[in-house]
C-alpha cells in the first residue's frame, strides 16, 4: 500500500475538481430538496418537530394498500423484468443472425415514458380497446369485456405487471447486455475446452460473472418500482394505490405539502433498506468466490 | 491571453445586447395564472384567440401560464411572501380567493370593480356579486361561470323510463334508466368521473347530498343521508365499472362506453362540439329535496406583489366585456356573468348545453348549492371526505352508518379547525357542524 501512496508535497486536487460539479449539482438538486423534504414531514407551520404528519399518512384510507400494492408490484414485476431481461440479453448476445435488428425493436420501450406507455396499454385494455376489438373481429366475443373494472383487482394488477415488464424489461437488458460483453471469451472457450455444455456455461460461468450487472440491474428496478406512479394512475386510477401516487395526491387534491413529503421519506427509506439489502447480499457471495 | 480576452469581450457583448434592445423598445407584458384552461384545447384557445386579441387591441402581451390547484396557488402565495412577484392578474374559482385573502397575496379589488362600473357597458348578475366579498374586501371580480350537468346520447333516450320527462329527471328516473339499459343491452352504460382528477367528489356533496337531504354538511349522517347512500349503491350497479378511469366524461361518451354521463360543462362539451346531432344535455335529477346543483363562479383578481397593477386591471377589463363573454362562452362553453352576454344565442352544441343549462337553473324545484367557502389553507380537504366515504361504502361495501359516523367527525374537525360557515343551502352556522 505504502508504495502506491503519492508523494506527500504537492497534492494533486485536479481529482477533486474533478467530481466537483457532480458534487455541486448532486447536492443542489438531490441532497437539498432530500433535507427539505425531510424537515417538511417533521415540522410543522412554527418549525416545531411533530410526528403529526407521519400519523396522519398513517391513519389514512389509501396507506396500507398503497405500500401493500406497492410491495406486490415490485415483487412480481421485478423478477420478471429481470429473467426476461436476462433471457433477451442471452440471446442477444449469441449473435445470430439480425441479433442487432431484433435488439433495436427490444430496446424501443426505453424511449417512451411512463404515462405513454400507461396510455399505450390503457388503449389495448379499455371496452373499446384494441383487445375486445381483435377478440370482436375474431369472432370470441359477442359482447366486449370490461378487462378494466373495479370489481377484478387481480386484472387491474395484472395490467399493471404486463405494462410495467413491457416498458422496464428493455434497461435491464440493456445492463446485463453490457456485462455480458465486459466477460472475455477466454473463459467460455475454456469452459468449452472443458467440454462444458452451453447450459453449463451459461450456469457455472457466464451468471457468476455477471452477478454485478445483475445488482445494478435489481437496485435499479426495485427503485424505480418503488416510484411507480404513472402507469398505474392511467390503468387503475386509485383503485390500486400506490406509495409515489399518494405523495402526489397529499401534494396536489389535499394540498399538504408535509404529508406528501412524510411519503416521500417512506420511499426514500425503503429504497435505502432495499439497496443495503442487496449490496450484503451480494458483498458476501464475493467473499465466499474469492475465499 | 489576448485571444481569451477577445472572447470574453465578445461573450459579454452578446449578453449586453438584448438588454439593451429591452431599454430601448419596452415591450408592456403581464403575466396572467390560473388553474382553469388547463386541458391544452383550451390553453390554445386562451393564448391564441382570447388573450390575442386583447395583444392586438392594446399591444400588452400577456403570457398565459395554467397549472393545477396545487403549484398554482403555492406559486401566489410563494410570491406573497418572498414580496416580489411576477403575477399581474389572476383567475380562479371562487372557493380559493379564501385561501388568497387569509395569506395576503392579493388586493381588495373594490377600485377596478367601480372602474368597470363607471363605465356603464355592463353589469354583473347580483347574486355573483354577492359571494366576491371575502372578509370585507372584494376579492375578485366575476370572470365566468359553469356548472355541472347530465349529457345522455340520443340512443340512450329510448331506454329512459316511459311516461317520465327526461328534462325533469328524478334520481329514481336516472337509476330506473341505467337498469332499463343494463337488461336490454347487459352492459352498464351509465357514467361518472370517478377518476383521481374526475370531479364525483362535486357530485356528492352539490348534487346529490342537498337533493336527497337539503343539506351539505349539517345532514351528512342522517337518516336521509343513510337512505341516499344506499340509492347510490344501487346506482353503482348500473355504473360503467370503468368509471374510476374517467376523468373527462366527453372521452367515455364518444367511444361510446358510457350513453348517460354526469360531468362539469367544459368536460362534455368536447362530445358536444364533435357530434351535436348525438347528445342531449339534460338537468341534474331531481331527489326528494328538490334538484340541487352547484354553481361555479370564477373570478379575476391583482396579486399585491404584481409588477403592472394597472396592466392587469385594463386586462380584467376586457375579459369581463360582454363580448369577450360571449366569445368565452363559445370558445369554452363557460357562461357569461353579465346579463348583457347572456342574450346572446349559441348554435351547435353550445346551444343544446346552454338549452340544459338553462332547463336545470330554471326548473321549478332547482336549489343551488355553492362550493364551502372559509377552510382556508384546509380547502382540499372537503371533497376528499365525501370521495372516501363512496369508496368505502360502495366499492369497499363497509357499513353505511359506521362510516358515515367516522367521516363526520372529519368533517367536524375540519370545519371546527378552521372556524368555517356552512355553505348554501345549509344555513351559515359558524363553525358548520354534521348533526
Amino acid at each position: 500500500m505504502s508504495a502506491q501512496a503519492p508523494p506527500r508535497a504537492g497534492r494533486d486536487w485536479t481529482p477533486y475538481l474533478l467530481v466537483l460539479p457532480t458534487f455541486a449539482y448532486l447536492g443542489i438538486f438531490f441532497v437539498y430538496p432530500m433535507a427539505q423534504a425531510i424537515w417538511l414531514s417533521l415540522t410543522d407551520p412554527h418549525g416545531q418537530l411533530t410526528l403529526e404528519h407521519f400519523r396522519r399518512m398513517g391513519g389514512d384510507l389509501y396507506f396500507s394498500q398503497a405500500i401493500r400494492y406497492t410491495l406486490l408490484i415490485t415483487a412480481v414485476a421485478v423478477p420478471l423484468q429481470v429473467a426476461l431481461g436476462l433471457v433477451i440479453a442471452l440471446l442477444v448476445n449469441t449473435r445470430f443472425r439480425g441479433h442487432s435488428l431484433f435488439l433495436y425493436v427490444c430496446a424501443v420501450p426505453i424511449g417512451i415514458s411512463d404515462l405513454a406507455a400507461g396510455l399505450i396499454w390503457l388503449s389495448i385494455f379499455t371496452e373499446r380497446g384494441y383487445l375486445n376489438a381483435f377478440l370482436g373481429a375474431a369472432g370470441l366475443l359477442q359482447q366486449p369485456l370490461t378487462f378494466l373494472t373495479y370489481e377484478r383487482p387481480e386484472w387491474l394488477l395484472g395490467a399493471i405487471i404486463l405494462t410495467e415488464v413491457w416498458r422496464a424489461t428493455a434497461i435491464v437488458m440493456v445492463i446485463l447486455l453490457a456485462g455480458l460483453q465486459l466477460i472475455p471469451k477466454d473463459y467460455l472457450e475454456t469452459a468449452q475446452v472443458f467440454g462444458a455444455g452451453r447450459w453449463q456455461t451459461a450456469r457455472h460461468v457466464l451468471l457468476p460473472l455477471l452477478k454485478p450487472s445483475l445488482q445494478t440491474a435489481l437496485i435499479i428496478r426495485t427503485i424505480l418500482a418503488f416510484q411507480l406512479f404513472a402507469t398505474v394512475i392511467t390503468l387503475a386510477g386509485r383503485l390500486v394505490p400506490v406509495l409515489a401516487g399518494e405523495s402526489y395526491f397529499w401534494y396536489s387534491l389535499y394540498r399538504s405539502p408535509q404529508v406528501a413529503s412524510a411519503y416521500a421519506v417512506l420511499i426514500l427509506g425503503l429504497s435505502s433498506v432495499i439497496t443495503w439489502v442487496y449490496l450484503r447480499l451480494l458483498r458476501q457471495r464475493e467473499v465466499e468466490a474469492t475465499a | 491571453m489576448r485571444g481569451l480576452r477577445r472572447l470574453a469581450a465578445v461573450i459579454v457583448l452578446v449578453l449586453l445586447v438584448p438588454v439593451g434592445q429591452g431599454i430601448s423598445a419596452p415591450v408592456q407584458e403581464i403575466v396572467f395564472t390560473s388553474n382553469q384552461f388547463t386541458p391544452i384545447d383550451e390553453q390554445e384557445w386562451a393564448r391564441g384567440t382570447l388573450l390575442a386579441q386583447f395583444t392586438r387591441e392594446t399591444g400588452i402581451q400577456v403570457r398565459f401560464i395554467t397549472e393545477n390547484e396545487g403549484p398554482y396557488v403555492d406559486r401566489l402565495i410563494a410570491e406573497g411572501k418572498a414580496g416580489r412577484g411576477t403575477i399581474d392578474v389572476t383567475g380562479t374559482l371562487h372557493g380559493i380567493f379564501p385561501v388568497l385573502v387569509t395569506e395576503n397575496v392579493i388586493r381588495d379589488v373594490a377600485p377596478i370593480q367601480a372602474q368597470i362600473d363607471g363605465r356603464k357597458d355592463r353589469t354583473f348578475y347580483k347574486d355573483l356579486l354577492a359571494v366576491t366579498k371575502v372578509e370585507n374586501v372584494q376579492a375578485f371580480v366575476p370572470w365566468m361561470q359553469a356548472t355541472y350537468l347530465m349529457a345522455a346520447s340520443k340512443e340512450a333516450l329510448k331506454y329512459f323510463p316511459a311516461g317520465r320527462n327526461p328534462m325533469q329527471m328524478t334520481y329514481d328516473d336516472l337509476l330506473e334508466w341505467g337498469e332499463n339499459i343494463k337488461q336490454a343491452t347487459g352492459q352498464r352504460r351509465i357514467g361518472f368521473p370517478v377518476g383521481p382528477r374526475g370531479l364525483y367528489g362535486r357530485f356528492l356533496h352539490g348534487y346529490v347530498y342537498p337533493s336527497f337531504t337539503g343539506s351539505q354538511v349539517k345532514a351528512f349522517k342522517s337518516a336521509e343521508a343513510v337512505e341516499m347512500w344506499r340509492y347510490l349503491r344501487r346506482l353503482w350497479g348500473v355504473t360503467h365499472p370503468s368509471s374510476f378511469l374517467y376523468e373527462f366524461m366527453s372521452e367515455p361518451l364518444l367511444l361510446g362506453e358510457v350513453w348517460v354521463a354526469w360531468d362539469h360543462t367544459a368536460r362534455l362539451i368536447p362530445a358536444l362540439r364533435q357530434r351535436p346531432n348525438d347528445f342531449v344535455v339534460l338537468p341534474s335529477p331531481a331527489g326528494p329535496k328538490g334538484r340541487s346543483f352547484l354553481s361555479v363562479v370564477v373570478g379575476l383578481s391583482i396579486p399585491r406583489t404584481a409588477p403592472n397593477p394597472e396592466l392587469g386591471a385594463r386586462l380584467i377589463e376586457y375579459l369581463t366585456r360582454p363580448a369577450t363573454q360571449v366569445m368565452t362562452l363559445q370558445g369554452v362553453a363557460f357562461f357569461p356573468v353579465s346579463p348583457e352576454a347572456a342574450t346572446a344565442v349559441p348554435t351547435g352544441g353550445l346551444k343544446v348545453v346552454a338549452d340544459g343549462v338553462s332547463a336545470q337553473a330554471g326548473a321549478r324545484d332547482a336549489r343551488t348549492a355553492l362550493l364551502p367557502v372559509g377552510l382556508g389553507g384546509r380547502t382540499g380537504e372537503f371533497v376528499p371526505i365525501y370521495v372516501d366515504a363512496f369508496r368505502l361504502i360502495a366499492v369497499q361495501g363497509q357499513k353505511i352508518e359506521d362510516v358515515l359516523a367516522g367521516q363526520a367527525r372529519k368533517l367536524e374537525e375540519l370545519y371546527r379547525a378552521q372556524n368555517a360557515p356552512c355553505a348554501p343551502p345549509d344555513p351559515a352556522i359558524r363553525p358548520c357542524k354534521p348533526d
